[in-house]
């Protein structure tokens, strides 16, 4: 996973209907770049059978993952 | 006039009103005398309801002289953080988006606690929608640090963190989504415990992150704060991600001891970047657990940054998705760095989000193997005391949020985990700040955490010291 360029905020900010303009998309792009770059390692390495409630069952330790 | 009974704890003056030693009266005139007293430097009060509050305390006293009292907690007087909603109360969430809200219903954990007989002084100042570590309120001022009002005191709980050590309230719901209840404990000095995610019912509190959202107390005592959390735990029709696992007995968990515990601590990232008396306290609270029994043994615990990362995409889109309409409507009533903070979430692509959400049951999975063996964590709560006000109002420089992912490094994980964590004071720097410690457990083993938290406070008394007014 990479971090989304200014060009690419703006265009998802536009699609979500709150539009940045270019200073604010190039500000938001710096400011999440970090977290984007943190779970890169992670970021397309999940199995295709994990399922997101996974979490509940670890979490009252019915499962092992 | 004396203001001594606003400087017993929780347990004390619940036990001290049960018995007619002291009167709810007289215990909410001295909270209202050293809130008087400490308002206009702390600005740690959203609202001050006085005559409310004696009115209710009178109240509490009359039914106390009939044998009608209403629970543990009767004629106690307590303020909460200002996103709890009270039917019939203005609500501001810290927002000028909300300053004219009234709630039409109450928050589960509030009714808890009124159910147990407590009372109303007031609502708490808080940072806006929840949404910042520091205690800045663009709408309402920053909340000061009662051991040196030049200090911020942390947030989101800010007014929950300042009122609880300068013993305006005897304890104050917090929430805490990546810190917001540990952070304040740790510079603010006092007991602070972030629950499992799903322990405490979260109907009728302000959301920010539906995912991460967790609600808990500020106190001066572990002790204080499992008393609090017997009474608030559990399941909840009103809110269906609340767990319906049995609450323990939190009381009696605070009367074990640390002997043949095994506390863990990280070898890494919890170390790095220390600052030099945040280390030091470190080092002195771990030799304070071994002579109190405990075992000190080190572990490895999986890459951290991960966690926090992937803490903040869930964290940023979640609140971006619930504050979408104000963004578009209202704009311009949000503070800037809010605002800031909140369009980051615009720009995390579904899928991004839905992989850090699907990677938690994992996470969680890798963390609880790499800390099998021992009873809880130990790890500091930030990386520094407490910064001055000036230093950290960063507002929405092109730094911000690296000045915020900074204060927040050592919490974020412990939330994307759903794991509870106990910040308890565990000394002070030189120049008279406090520092606090977080022990984190095991999901739902809050009673763990609590044990060691009490047993640790019996052995010191940073948790009893009062900051003098000027």
């Amino acid at each position: 996973m990479t971090k989304p360029s200014p060009k690419e905020v703006k265009a998802m900010t536009d699609v979500a209907g709150v539009p940045a303009t270019p200073e604010i998309a190039e500000r938001i792009a710096n400011s999440i770049g970090p977290a984007f770059e943190g779970f890169a390692p992670v970021a397309g390495t999940l199995p295709f059978d994990l399922e997101p409630a996974s979490f509940l069952l670890v979490q009252t330790a019915k499962v092992s993952i | 006039m004396s203001t001594e009974p606003a400087l017993m704890s929780l347990v004390a003056v619940a036990k001290a009103i049960a018995s007619k030693e002291v009167s709810s009266r007289e215990v909410t005139r001295a909270c209202l005398h050293r809130i008087a007293e400490w308002q206009p430097r702390l600005n740690a009060f959203m609202a001050i309801e006085a005559e409310a509050a004696l009115a209710a305390a009178d109240a509490a006293d009359a039914a106390l002289a009939k044998g009608n009292a209403r629970g543990p907690l009767h004629g106690v007087p307590l303020a909460h953080k200002d996103m709890y909603y009270d039917a019939g109360k203005v609500v501001t969430c810290g927002s000028l988006i909300r300053r004219d809200f009234v709630a039409t219903t109450t928050s589960t954990a509030l009714q808890r606690l009124k159910d147990a007989g407590t009372i109303r002084l007031g609502s708490l100042q808080m940072v806006e929608f929840a949404y910042g570590p520091t205690g800045h309120n663009a709408h309402y001022g920053a909340v000061r640090n009662p051991w040196n009002v030049d200090h911020i005191t942390g947030g989101s709980s800010s007014g929950s963190g300042s009122a609880v050590a300068a013993r305006l309230t005897f304890a104050a719901l917090g929430s805490d989504t990546g810190g917001s209840i540990r952070m304040p404990a740790h510079f603010c000095g006092v007991t602070g415990l972030k629950t499992t995610v799903g322990r405490v019912s979260r109907a009728g509190a302000m959301p920010l992150s539906q995912s991460l959202d967790t609600v808990g107390p500020l106190a001066q005592s572990a002790e204080d704060c499992a008393l609090l959390l017997g009474l608030m735990a559990g399941a909840d029709p009103e809110d269906p991600t609340a767990s319906a696992l049995p609450v323990p007995d939190y009381m009696a968990a605070t009367k074990g001891s640390m002997k043949g515990l095994r506390i863990g601590v990280p070898t890494a990232f919890y170390v790095d970047d220390l600052d030099g008396e945040v280390a030091r306290v470190l080092d002195e609270t771990m030799a304070t657990l071994k002579k109190e029994g405990a075992e000190i043994v080190k572990v490895e615990l999986p890459d951290q940054r991960q966690l926090t990362s992937a803490c903040q995409l869930v964290l940023a889109t979640e609140a971006a998705a619930f504050h979408k309409r104000w963004m578009i409507e209202r704009p311009q009533d949000y503070g800037a760095q809010v605002l800031m903070r909140l369009q980051n979430g615009l720009a995390i692509p579904a899928v991004s989000y839905l992989e850090a959400m699907r990677w938690r049951g994992p996470a969680l999975a890798a963390y609880l193997a790499a800390v099998a063996g021992t009873d809880a964590v130990l790890v500091p709560v930030g990386p520094v005391p407490a910064p001055t006000i000036a230093e950290s109002d960063v507002g929405n420089s092109p730094n911000a949020e690296a000045v915020i992912q900074r204060l927040t490094r050592f919490t974020r994980p412990v939330n994307y985990l759903g794991l509870p964590s106990l910040a308890i004071p565990c000394g002070f720097t030189r120049s008279g700040l406090p520092v606090g410690m977080q022990l984190i457990g095991r999901s739902f083993d809050e009673a763990m955490l609590l044990r060691i938290g009490a047993a640790f406070q019996r052995a010191t008394d940073y948790h009893q010291r009062v900051p003098k007014a000027a």
